[in-house]
């Protein structure tokens, strides 16, 4: 990973949901794309605002389920046919029924693992550092009682003094420049 | 894709600040003149449905299709209104906002009782031509249908055994029993429900104690009780068409099925009303999103019990047990069991995995039409098969009167939506002096 320095982003902090939300939608209005909100629980309307919600995380849980239903159904299916044949109380060997529950099974514990693993594969974890934990009010607030809305410096509309005017419009208890 | 259908009911014009903050209860809380026109409408299908009906008492064995086709629709407005009933006590035991925007329809459903009561008289009346308990009321009678070759043995031996709970006079007791039972919970809830509004001391702490614990109190036991009775009424009035069969499972399955068709009910009431106002402001995407997960977790557990009887049943293979499903397979009927497993767990199950469908009102439209259609053919499969004409024998040749399962069902269920769009009318839609009542007007962000 190539060592970054300079300024990571402005960072401001919010006491209520709602003003979070206001400043990320008006900054999504303004151009801003490289920014991230953080909450101390899930606010489904800043993840909205930030346009993030799509992610390849469901898809995996399907692909995950589908996985291990044909995994599960069909070892079922071959080892009772073909790969070891018993006559149970006289049952055809292809019985569907008593394979539907191992099936279901196989595709709770694959969609399960996919998903989890596969949430874990795209959000990054886990990380050893980040540049917010720099910020002290971050570090005090962000899993208490604080929101926090991130303009980072890598988005091209960035700029350390208009930024800075943008995000103190919105009357936050602070706007805090972080490092790297 | 595009994110717009993501921001149903959220306001995100951001043209000055404190857009995100609560809303204002709205001034008016009375239904929209909407539902008059919809109940109109409800009456006109019932009526025409009820004409087109007519025509079976023509036809080779119309009449008896007649009777069970009216038990079929007569059991799916029960479900509506035990169901509802049982979602409000939950509810008032659980709290939760998605049960308090969906409580006055709720009620309207539950309010609907007398009509359920009284729309039961013909299957008692008529009683005779369904169940062989009552065709044949005692042991005497039972051995002589036996030996005059009427019924088989063991339909003669089982039902001999069961006379204690199925007869002619044991049916009526229970008739009365559970329906005078689920009327007077029904009486009383609904009866609380306005003086809770016009409490003097409305919006006040000690208010909402108060009603909280006297409403809890009732609704405690009451589920326990009306668990028990419900069980009893479906085992005596539907699956009592077959004397012989057993399953201990059986009255859970109806409680499923129950909350699966009110839950798909209440959920397209609150859509459609939510085109106008009070329900326009109170109805939050995240309480249709909490709703269509509780639907979603029904569909699963009625998949659940209705596999695991059958896988269960199937294990064991004994001959007093799989006559039942072999009647429901063989001869036609694997294309009703198919379409009943398809339609009523596969599409529903495979639909509501998406989030996006949850919380998109135009899309949750149909997918409550098609689970409210799907628990007709799950009925058709459940009764139709208990008679000897049908079992295991699924035809059209000579027997046009199974027809009337499409007609008549429809009829008694508008009939029902009828009376439930007026009860619906009756009452403000927001139940107002309730804490959660303010918590639907915040921001949907705010937890």
């Amino acid at each position: 990973m190539p060592v970054h320095e300079g300024v990571y982003g402005l960072i401001a902090e919010f006491n209520t949901p709602s003003e979070l939300v206001h400043a990320t939608e008006m900054a999504h209005r303004a151009g801003y794309r490289r920014m991230e909100c953080y909450t101390p629980y899930p606010v489904e309307e800043a993840a909205e605002a930030l346009r993030f919600h799509k992610t390849g995380v469901p898809l995996m849980c399907l692909l995950g389920g589908l996985m291990g239903l044909v995994t599960g159904y069909g070892m079922e299916v071959w080892v009772n046919t073909l790969g070891y044949p018993l006559n149970i109380a006289g049952r055809p060997l292809f019985s569907w029924p008593a394979f539907v529950i191992p099936g279901y099974e196989w595709t709770i514990l694959f969609a399960g693992l996919s998903a989890a693993f596969g949430m874990l594969a795209q959000n990054g974890l886990p990380q050893l550092y980040h540049p917010l934990f720099n910020a002290p009010n971050f570090r005090d607030g962000a899993t208490t009682d604080k929101f926090f809305l991130c303009l980072e410096a890598h988005d091209p509309k960035f700029s350390a003094t208009e930024t800075r005017v943008f995000l103190e419009g919105f009357s936050p208890v602070s706007v805090v420049e972080v490092d790297h | 894709m595009s994110l717009e259908h993501e921001h149903h009911g959220a306001d995100l014009t951001h043209g000055n600040a404190g857009h995100h903050g609560p809303k204002t209860l709205p001034s008016v809380l009375t239904a929209p003149a909407v539902v008059g026109a919809w109940r109109t409408r409800a009456a006109i299908v019932a009526v025409i449905f009820a004409v087109v009906s007519l025509a079976f008492f023509f036809v080779p064995g119309g009449k008896s299709h007649l009777l069970r086709a009216y038990l079929m629709g007569y059991m799916t407005c029960f479900n509506f209104c035990g169901g509802a009933l049982a979602f409000l006590m939950v509810q008032y035991v659980s709290g939760g906002k998605w049960g308090q925007i969906l409580r006055r329809p709720l009620e309207a459903m539950t309010r609907t009782i007398w009509v359920v009561f009284a729309m039961f008289l013909p299957v008692m009346f008529w009683m005779k031509h369904l169940y062989i308990w009552a065709a044949y009321p005692n042991k005497a009678a039972l051995l002589d249908a036996y030996k005059t070759g009427h019924i088989t043995q063991e339909q003669q031996l089982t039902a001999s055994s069961k006379l204690t709970m199925l007869s002619p006079t044991s049916a009526w007791v229970q008739y009365l029993l559970v329906l005078g039972f689920m009327a007077l919970v029904i009486t009383l809830l609904n009866k609380w429900s306005v003086q809770r509004d016009n409490d003097p001391r409305a919006g006040t702490l000690a208010s909402f104690d108060k009603w909280r614990v006297k409403f809890e109190n009732l609704s405690g036991p009451s589920i326990l009780f009306y668990v028990i009775l419900m069980s009893a009424f479906v085992i005596v009035f539907v699956k009592s068409l077959d004397v012989t069969w057993y399953s201990s499972v059986y009255g859970l399955q109806f409680l499923v099925a129950q909350g699966y068709a009110v839950l798909a009910l209440g959920i397209l009431t609150l859509i459609l009303l939510s085109r106008y106002e009070p329900i326009k402001t109170m109805f939050r995407t995240t309480e249709q999103h909490d709703m269509g997960k509780l639907l979603f977790a029904f569909v699963m557990l009625n998949i659940y019990l209705t596999f695991a009887e059958f896988l269960i049943i199937w294990s064991g293979n004994l001959p007093d047990e799989i006559p039942w499903y072999l009647h429901r397979i063989h001869g036609g009927w694997w294309y009703v069991c198919s379409a009943d497993v398809i339609c009523h767990w596969l599409i529903p199950f495979c639909i509501l995995l998406s989030r996006d469908i949850k919380r998109s009102k135009s899309k949750m439209i149909w997918v409550t039409v098609f689970m409210i259609f799907a628990r007709f053919i799950d009925m058709f499969w459940l009764i139709e098969p208990n008679f000897k004409d049908a079992a295991g024998n699924l035809h059209l040749a000579g027997n046009f009167g199974i027809l009337a399962y499409i007609t008549v069902p429809v009829a008694v269920v508008a009939f029902w939506m009828f009376f439930y769009l007026t009860e619906l009318m009756r009452r403000p839609l927001i139940n107002v002096n309730d804490p959660h009542t303010q918590e639907l007007l915040e921001p949907e962000h705010a937890h």
